[in-house]
């Protein structure tokens, strides 16, 4: 069909794509960070220890920031559904929309309301209550990557329903909700949102600690960090692994798309069972060009066999197959940032168990350091990438096997796509640009260690907090800016 | 596509309520808000925009998750209006969220910024007020002026009819009202929430006296465009149940007069209750002027609700989560219920 790559089609998709990947860059921080503020705050009511305390509330501002532009970024979301992909949205909303609705009510309504409560609620309410309102963020969080991964895991193995009438009619609810790529694709992400919120924590600790300020604070962030992330990492390379298993049982076209593999079997017979490192797609669409290949090493990775076949590209009728260079890039930068990130945890746990991340000597481990400022950028490259090769990977249908993309974008005009685009365009970035620069202001600024603890004196009230970050604030001013 | 039993048309009319009871709620929460906002543009001290910001600093998230949950129950119970009126509105529903998210962005970085900086956030969200509350009640507008659908068989019918369809001088209009209208409940929000003898709130209360009257013409002249133009409404208003709307707009007018009357007493909580009360008699008013359509001669509640809406997904909605929600909303506004003064500028502690 020649009509998926129209501009019809594209420009649906490339808006939808923006807004997309542009918001996708806060909630995972959110989600994360939301359970390990959940974490210091309970480990300070525990041992009432001061620091725990501090960085609990020092997180806790630049979670704020975090959230504030994944609301001006998500309520777009919502709305972007019927404006973009009109049709779809009518085709799938009995069960797609039944279940984002589900992910408004349960999950962002739920935590909005606890949000409010945590974030103004210091002093204002008891501590328990507190802990309670950010225990609630937490949960609500985790159960909104339940949701978003239930439907999009659904378009990617539609389970449950018959396509009838030009809808969706669901036949089984508990089918559909537990379709089979869900199993994978929820622990992946709600791992993936810990993992990037643990090293978001390492970095700017990591960035202290290279600046030789609040050592004692960030060391113990740093540390703590550095222990999740040992555990953390290597379970999302095992979940990866599993989720490339899955889509080779349930999508072969989009594994052979994410390895480049065009032939299932060799002009010789045998399978063809080389793994490309790095390969470039030819201009015919119907191979490579050039490729570095190592062989065995495909049926390794997918089947964990030496010789077993793995569907190529030519086995897919030509008007079911993705385009192949960007998952198969995007594919690999994403694993290859999962690596990085646990060499860096078992360098930081050599570290550690060589006594050199105690508080005297942590700041001396320079590229130590710099390597975990640079881990607190790279896990949101990873999600970007893991999403564009998920997604594109399932062209060109929408709903797996069953609703093709041109089947389910709205009617819209050049004019209308390149209207959207370009006003996302600035105001995606806006968003994006103002919220890191008022992190960095936040963390330039660095904790507020003087501030009473609630309980002890009374907490300021508004009046007094201005003035007293009016009187910070000023002399410090022209550092900030 | 009338293809629902008996049980699901209960279900998708008392969906209907809750999608109703939402915007009304929205409406009533953050269109205080808006209105604020848009005060804002008229405000000439700096501090004292950050004070009004401050005002909502607490709870403007929330009441926005009042249009979130809408939209939800839109796409989740009526994906078949959803997917065309979206499409329909490509172009006022992207200028609303652009106004939006500049408001957004205003709320959440301007006690972080400095200067020049400050100023820029006072103006996003100022327009971005200002923009929302226009082209979200000017797609409001062109809902009810409706649109046409497609007709193939074996296909949902959709919305094919190109851009600017939705512009007509009816739905410019209601943009310009609603401006006013929500500018009027933005003066009563600000005199509620600041203290006596603040210089914003002796601003506001001097602008209250002429938006009232402006308020009341534009309101007068949308229902009487409403009821010339459009035969749904002219056969309802003037059919046998004449005397259902009589009564309507007799409590309209009477919430009127007593949000008229607090004001003048600067009982500013009352103020503030019976405009609400105006909007939701307006509101329910509109309901009854529209049932069954949800867009008029366009989808019903009925040919627009999903197939698939059962008894259990209601019920675990409605049981379990809502009457959670609108009781820690309560809570959260009682929490942070006290006065603001220009003082306490906007800060996020």
């Amino acid at each position: 069909m020649s009509s998926e790559n129209d501009l019809s089609n594209l420009l649906p998709r490339l808006d939808f794509a923006w807004i997309t990947t542009l918001h996708i860059v806060y909630p995972p921080l959110t989600i994360g960070l939301a359970v390990i503020l959940f974490y210091a705050e309970w480990r300070w009511m525990r041992t009432n220890d001061e620091k725990w305390y501090r960085l609990c509330r020092f997180f806790e501002r630049l979670f704020i920031v975090n959230f504030g532009a994944g609301v001006a970024t998500g309520v777009t979301m919502e709305m972007a559904f019927g404006i973009l992909y009109g049709r779809f949205s009518q085709a799938a909303g009995p069960f797609f929309g039944q279940v984002l609705g589900y992910e408004t009510i349960t999950a962002f309504m739920y935590e909005a309301g606890f949000l409010g409560l945590m974030v103004f609620g210091w002093g204002k309410i008891g501590k328990r209550m507190h802990l309670f309102a950010t225990f609630n963020v937490a949960l609500a969080s985790c159960l909104s990557v339940f949701w978003i991964l239930d439907a999009n895991s659904w378009m990617q193995s539609p389970n449950g329903v018959v396509f009838r009438n030009g809808y969706f009619q669901v036949t089984n609810w508990v089918a559909a909700i537990l379709n089979p790529n869900f199993f994978t694709a929820f622990p992946h992400m709600l791992i993936a949102c810990f993992e990037l919120s643990v090293c978001f924590v390492a970095a700017v600790s990591a960035w202290y600690l290279l600046k030789q300020r609040h050592v004692e604070l960030f060391q113990r962030a740093l540390k703590y960090s550095v222990g999740a992330l040992l555990v953390i990492a290597p379970v999302q390379i095992y979940l990866g692994d599993a989720v490339g298993q899955d889509v080779g049982k349930l999508q072969p076209a989009s594994l052979a798309a994410m390895e480049g593999h065009y032939h299932t079997t060799l002009p010789d017979g045998q399978s063809n069972t080389g793994w490309h490192i790095l390969a470039w797609p030819n201009s015919g669409g119907d191979g490579n060009a050039w490729a570095i290949t190592i062989p065995h090493a495909l049926s390794v990775i997918e089947t964990h066999t030496w010789n077993a076949p793995v569907t190529g590209l030519d086995d897919i009728p030509a008007q079911d197959r993705p385009p192949v260079a960007i998952p198969f890039y995007s594919f690999r930068v994403m694993a290859g940032i999962g690596g990085f990130l646990l060499l860096v945890a078992l360098w930081g746990t050599w570290l550690a168990a060589t006594g050199r991340l105690s508080v005297r000597s942590v700041a001396s481990n320079k590229w130590f350091l710099r390597a975990v400022v640079l881990s607190g950028f790279l896990p949101y490259i990873a999600v970007w990438t893991g999403w564009w090769t998920r997604e594109i990977g399932r062209q060109p249908w929408l709903v797996y096997g069953m609703m093709r993309t041109s089947e389910g974008v709205s009617h819209m005009s050049v004019f209308e796509g390149v209207f959207w685009l370009l006003g996302f365009v600035v105001f995606e970035l806006a968003v994006l640009t103002g919220s890191f620069y008022y992190l960095c202001v936040i963390v330039k600024r660095g904790p507020d260690l003087t501030r009473p603890l609630p309980g002890e004196e009374h907490e300021p009230t508004e009046v007094e907090a201005e003035a007293l970050l009016r009187r910070t604030a000023t002399p410090a001013a022209p550092q900030l800016v | 596509m009338d293809i629902l039993t008996q049980t699901q048309q209960y279900l998708a009319f008392a969906w209907w309520l809750a999608l109703c009871l939402s915007v009304l709620i929205y409406v009533a929460l953050d269109g205080a808000d808006l209105g604020a906002g848009i005060f804002s543009l008229f405000v000439r001290d700096e501090d004292e925009r950050g004070a009004i910001m401050s005002a909502m600093a607490g709870t403007w998230d929330a009441n926005e998750t009042w249009l979130m949950v809408a939209g939800g129950i839109l796409f989740g119970t009526f994906p078949f209006i959803y997917g065309s009126t979206f499409s329909y509105l490509l172009v006022p529903l992207a200028l609303a969220l652009w106004g939006i998210m500049s408001r957004a962005i205003a709320l959440e970085f301007r006690h972080l910024a400095d200067g020049r900086h400050k100023a820029v956030a006072d103006l996003a969200f100022g327009l971005g007020s200002l923009v929302t509350t226009f082209f979200g009640a000017m797609a409001i507008g062109a809902v009810l002026q409706g649109f046409a659908l497609t007709n193939t068989p074996g296909e949902v019918p959709t919305y094919v009819g190109g851009a600017f369809s939705f512009i007509t001088p009816f739905s410019i209009w209601v943009g310009v009202a609603s401006v006013v209208a929500v500018l009027m409940g933005g003066l009563l929000f600000v005199r509620a929430r600041f203290e006596h003898g603040e210089a914003i709130r002796v601003q506001a209360a001097r602008w209250t006296n002429p938006l009232f009257f402006l308020a009341l013409a534009a309101v007068s002249i949308t229902l009487i465009w409403t009821g010339t133009i459009f035969p749904w409404a002219h056969a309802r208003w003037f059919g046998s149940s004449t005397w259902i709307f009589g009564l309507l707009l007799i409590a309209t007018l009477f919430c009127v007069f007593k949000s008229r009357r607090a004001s003048q007493k600067d009982h500013d909580l009352a103020a503030v209750l019976w405009f609400d009360a105006t909007a939701v008699v307006m509101g329910v008013a509109l309901m009854a002027t529209m049932y069954p359509w949800i867009v008029p001669n366009t989808w019903t509640i009925y040919s627009g609700a999903s197939p698939s809406i059962s008894l259990v997904t209601f019920t675990l909605t409605m049981g379990g989560f809502i009457p959670v929600i609108i009781a820690y909303n309560v809570y959260q506004i009682w929490v942070f219920r006290d006065r603001v003064s220009k003082f306490a500028a906007y800060s996020h502690h």
